[in-house]
């Protein structure tokens, strides 16, 4: 699979995430301290990169129709759940979700802790948030880098871009990322993940794909055309929504 | 972290979507096994993905 593919997938899924955490990040640095707020985040970077670096080799141990089974499971499962959510919000049956609420609702609940136990409760804050919206990142690059090391580099480098730009835009504008697509990222990231998990657990099941990798852009085809049809079938109308 | 809690971090809140995931697997094995071209058996396992998706999409939420 092309090297810039799994490069785009993993920036994007990677920019979805970080956009999340740097919210409640920002959130702890006004709140409390932005020493406390910078420690809770390296601690939770340091864990997600030595999963990556001990898992990601670790998983090329294993016979590769096997890996491809197992992986194109966890892609599929993981494409499914966050393509059927941003259809959800497409279609006006869950709602859209706003970082500058969940930035103000971080807040307020921060600034309401005791002063004693204030600083712990906050780094704990900010290391759980990192580390619970970079786990699934790092399952996806760790998955899409299984194949080899030269796909395990790509993955991170895609990772490792969309934080470093998503961390940058969030120094430089001292708020919470309110303004970026999170939903249409979302569903790119939910067609992409659907795709090459479908592909994968067809090639470790024995399918063999029409055109090899290129049935890729068939799949992601056919999963948008379907997304989009589902987009319309389950539209709220705007009047029952208000 | 309870079992229960991992399937929902990786599956998220649809049962639907990864009840489906299961039935194409078990399509795809029981076509191939019976000598059904593998274009035939690509198209019902995509299909049955897909199906599962919009049964998602429809399942009522917690």
């Amino acid at each position: 699979v092309n090297g810039w593919t799994l490069a785009g997938t993993t920036f994007l899924a990677s920019a979805v995430e970080a956009v999340e955490a740097l919210t409640i990040v920002m959130a702890v640095g006004v709140a409390r301290s932005w020493s406390v707020a910078l420690r809770g985040t390296i601690a939770a970077l340091i864990v997600l990169a030595l999963i990556v670096a001990i898992f990601g080799p670790l998983l090329r141990f294993i016979p590769i129709d096997q890996l491809k089974l197992v992986v194109g499971i966890v892609l599929t499962l993981f494409g499914l759940a966050w393509l059927r959510k941003a259809i959800l919000r497409y279609s006006g049956r869950k709602a859209l979700k706003s970082e500058e609420a969940a930035y103000q609702r971080e807040l307020s609940s921060l600034r309401s802790v005791e002063d004693v136990q204030a600083d712990r409760v906050a780094m704990v804050t900010a290391f759980k948030s990192v580390l619970l919206e970079g786990l699934e990142v790092a399952i996806i690059v760790v998955t899409f880098g299984a194949a080899s090391t030269l796909a395990l580099e790509w993955s991170l480098v895609g990772a490792v871009g969309a934080v470093l730009l998503v961390a940058l835009v969030g120094i430089a504008i001292k708020r919470p990322v309110s303004r970026v697509p999170e939903n249409t990222m979302k569903f790119v990231v939910g067609i992409m993940l659907t795709s090459f998990g479908t592909f994968w657990t067809g090639e470790g099941l024995g399918i063999a794909w029409i055109g090899a990798d290129l049935s890729l852009l068939i799949l992601a085809a056919f999963y948008l055309a379907v997304s989009a049809i589902l987009i319309a079938a389950a539209r709220v109308p705007q009047a029952v929504r208000a | 972290m309870s079992i229960a809690a991992i399937w929902e971090f990786l599956a998220g809140d649809s049962k639907r979507g990864p009840l489906a995931v299961l039935v194409a697997i078990v399509v795809a094995v029981v076509l191939l096994r019976s000598g059904v071209a593998s274009p035939i058996v690509a198209a019902a396992f995509a299909g049955t993905i897909a199906l599962g998706l919009a049964a998602s999409v429809f399942e009522p939420q917690a």
